[in-house]
């Protein structure tokens, strides 16, 4: 109603005196996905109903749009049809496909009209997020809220198979070994897994690059859209490992486990460990009944997770004044005050440092030990896949992990095909670029 | 409401009266009046697209460039695609195991509770109940039905001695697993046909064969399936319809996957048009599709019919 009573006021005041310096509100468009639970969608509404009652020269809009994907297909179409949304909260990955369609403005002119570099711009927020937003020799993105895998582990079963709580796995051999005395069987059916992963589509790409990228791993060119590394030792390790897990140690389920699957299981007592997103800790933090805690993903040869989450980007083809609403909204959405209150909220780590020193912030983290590994685990963290038509090429691998997890096939020549299929879905963008040479 | 439309096209042609050419193109012009409102949209959000589609698919854009040439390109490479192959196959398989089931069933549901007691009122209702949920709640449901081990259905079936069973994320059982949610879902909406297709069917047919000595199953096959052929076909097609356009339950459980083992036709369409951004393949993809379905129907509807129209 207010934002209503307030275009009524401007107008009658424009008509009123027949002019135009009474000067409307600039009016802006934000897409916003709910990737987790459905009270976001309202948090996110409040939170602009602020923005707009502190900014009365703008008024914005967020429109929901879904999930991740259906953000991404919606922003598509909407800046195909001409009417781009001022900015868009867009996955982190996705951001990439937006500049090579050259559907995105650099942020650069903006950051450089406020009188910062865009180091100073980017020091900002953890090192860990700038591979997603810069790139390409600009800034393209502003990270958002974000997450990382993170090993949960139940604490009560921890004790009951004699291994110390305090003391999660630090390396694989741990991990695998911890897994073992966690498996309850009973004769041939077993009745509690030591350890599930998610390996749905989606959740299973970001698992094995975590994995990967724990075994001295790249997974992709973070530099060049046009390269994936599913073939190499790395990722043959990792999947190697994994395989073990599932069809020679037995001490995880066999197929494809949802992400959902695994929460539930995990609240059911059914798996001892499981690795999920930081975002979900909110949610296990409210549903789970006997002890847990978290603990960095374990290492083969080193520490290594690709962040999650989403940046606020904006697309080409807006007003100046849109441009510098949009801009305006952007800066505050990512502010120290607003980014840790969305954070604890929505349990996303904030990506802006300066959210950490406010005195909320630490409160916070001092009563939830959990968040504060999250937040830990974030020195260890890199750039998140992306690539030309990164969901496809995603796919590749995902399609034939599943099948490794099925037992349909064996890893070295399950990554061969899956390195194919991912090159044959990049050629036009690989002949576009690194084999377009002089003729 | 079928069985009025397929009666009235049974009746020759030579029956209708001859009519003075000026009443023909008054009566024409009228229809076309009547029919305008909805004949505007349905060009403007059908046809209109069937014929962009068509365009889409035939016409080729390169990356990189912004070059466009016409051509069966997108053809080629979508009969190339191992996956839509697969999606294909999974469809026929698809197909054939809901089809045959759930037709079976809504026919022995329809017979079993076709007169109208008290009881059976209440027994149509029950059974009607899948058909109220959405098939996206239907899915969501089912995403907790078909968790292994702490699922309902792994639940029970645990009790009764039977190990877990991984029912989405086994490529060898997950097909199998949709096909049993569709089935349940649509079952008892055919079953609603059947029962209003048999109430058309009159009583003294029944009679004669009684009198004539036919046992139940003899009647059945003999008076009861005959006369029901064109809700058959009509229900045939719905079903064949429904086997090609809903595939919420593949979007919500298991995208396609694993490894594309419950991939269908549709979303395979959708994954190329939004996930490879291939809007080339995906229009050629639903030509196809579009193509086979026509086909199909036309093909159902008259040899359906055909078989049934011996009247004596």
């Amino acid at each position: 109603m207010y934002p209503l009573t307030r275009t009524m006021a401007a107008a009658s005041l424009a008509l009123g005196l027949g002019l135009g310096s009474a000067q409307a509100a600039t009016e802006i468009e934000l897409f916003f996905p709910v990737p987790v639970e459905g009270k976001l969608a309202k948090e996110m509404q409040s939170l602009i109903e602020r923005f707009n009652a502190s900014h009365p020269d703008i008024r914005a809009k967020a429109v929901y749009t879904g999930s991740y994907d259906e953000t991404n297909i919606k922003t598509h179409a909407a800046i195909k049809a001409g009417r781009p949304p001022a900015a868009v909260i867009m996955s982190a990955n996705f951001v990439l496909e937006y500049q090579i369609a050259d559907e995105i403005q650099p942020l650069d002119p903006l950051i450089e009209a406020d009188g910062k570099t865009a180091d100073a711009f980017m020091g900002q927020f953890w090192p860990a997020l700038h591979g997603n937003a810069r790139f390409a020799g600009k800034v393209w993105a502003v990270p958002f809220h974000n997450s990382t895998p993170l090993l949960y582990y139940n604490t009560d079963h921890f004790k009951e198979a004699g291994l110390d709580p305090a003391k999660p796995p630090k390396t694989w051999a741990d991990w695998s070994d911890a897994a073992k005395k966690l498996t309850k069987r009973n004769g041939d059916k077993t009745e509690r897994w030591g350890l599930m992963l998610p390996s749905n589509y989606d959740y299973l790409g970001w698992t094995m690059t975590a994995l990967d990228m724990s075994n001295g791993g790249q997974y992709y060119n973070s530099e060049y859209g046009g390269e994936v590394y599913y073939d190499q030792p790395s990722m043959r390790g990792a999947l190697t490992f994994v395989d073990n897990l599932v069809h020679r140690d037995k001490v995880m389920p066999e197929g494809v486990t949802d992400g959902k699957a695994v929460s539930t299981a995990f609240f059911a007592g059914q798996t001892s460990m499981v690795v999920l997103s930081t975002g979900s800790l909110s949610f296990i933090r409210e549903n789970m009944k006997s002890g847990y805690a978290v603990a960095f993903v374990p290492a083969n040869l080193r520490n290594a997770v690709a962040i999650g989450g989403a940046s606020l980007m904006m697309p080409k083809g807006l007003t100046p004044e849109q441009t510098k609403a949009s801009w305006t909204l952007i800066n505050w959405l990512t502010s120290p005050e607003i980014s840790g209150g969305w954070s604890r909220f929505t349990g996303y780590f904030a990506p802006n440092k300066a959210a950490y020193d406010l005195p909320e912030m630490k409160a916070f983290l001092a009563e939830n030990p959990d968040a504060k590994v999250a937040v830990d685990q974030l020195a260890y963290a890199r750039s998140w896949f992306a690539t030309y038509n990164t969901v496809a090429v995603r796919k590749a691998l995902e399609d034939e992990v599943q099948a490794v997890l099925s037992g349909k096939k064996k890893p070295l020549e399950a990554l061969k095909e899956a390195q194919a299929k991912a090159e044959e879905i990049m050629a036009p963008y690989i002949a576009a670029t690194a084999m377009n040479l002089p003729k | 409401m079928t069985i009025v439309a397929t009666m009235e096209d049974s009746i020759p042609e030579t029956a209708a009266p001859p009519r003075p050419r000026r009443a023909v193109a008054r009566h024409d012009r009228l229809a076309l009046t009547l029919l305008a409102p909805s004949l505007v949209f349905l060009i403007l959000f059908t046809y209109w697209p069937i014929a962009q589609v068509v365009l889409q698919s035939v016409t080729i854009e390169t990356f990189g460039t912004k070059a466009v040439t016409h051509g069966a390109g997108n053809f080629v490479r979508l009969f190339e695609d191992a996956s839509f192959a697969k999606a294909v196959g999974n469809n026929l398989i698809y197909a054939v195991g809901t089809l045959v089931p759930s037709i079976g069933l809504a026919l022995f549901l329809a017979v079993g509770l076709q007169e109208a007691t008290r009881l059976n009122a209440v027994l149509r209702t029950i059974v009607f109940f899948p058909v109220l949920i959405p098939l996206v709640a239907a899915a969501a449901l089912f995403l907790f039905v078909f968790l292994p081990g702490i699922g309902l259905l792994d639940h029970y079936l645990g009790r009764l001695g039977f190990a877990q069973t991984n029912w989405l994320g086994d490529p060898d059982v997950a097909l199998a697993s949709l096909i049993g949610l569709t089935v349940w879902k649509n079952a008892a909406y055919y079953m609603l046909f059947f029962i209003a297709g048999l109430q058309a069917i009159p009583r003294d047919l029944y009679e004669a064969a009684r009198l004539e000595g036919a046992s139940a199953p003899q009647r059945f096959t003999r008076v009861t399936l005959p006369l029901l052929g064109p809700t058959l076909a009509f229900v045939a097609v719905i079903a064949l319809v429904n086997v090609v356009t809903q595939v919420d339950h593949v979007v919500v459980l298991t995208k396609g996957g694993p490894s594309d083992a419950t991939n269908l036709v549709l979303y395979y369409i959708y994954q190329q048009a939004h996930e490879n951004y291939d809007a080339g393949k995906a229009a050629a993809a639903t030509v196809v599709s579009l193509a086979a379905l026509i086909t199909l129907s036309v093909l159902s509807l008259r040899t359906l019919e055909r078989a049934v129209h011996y009247e004596a």
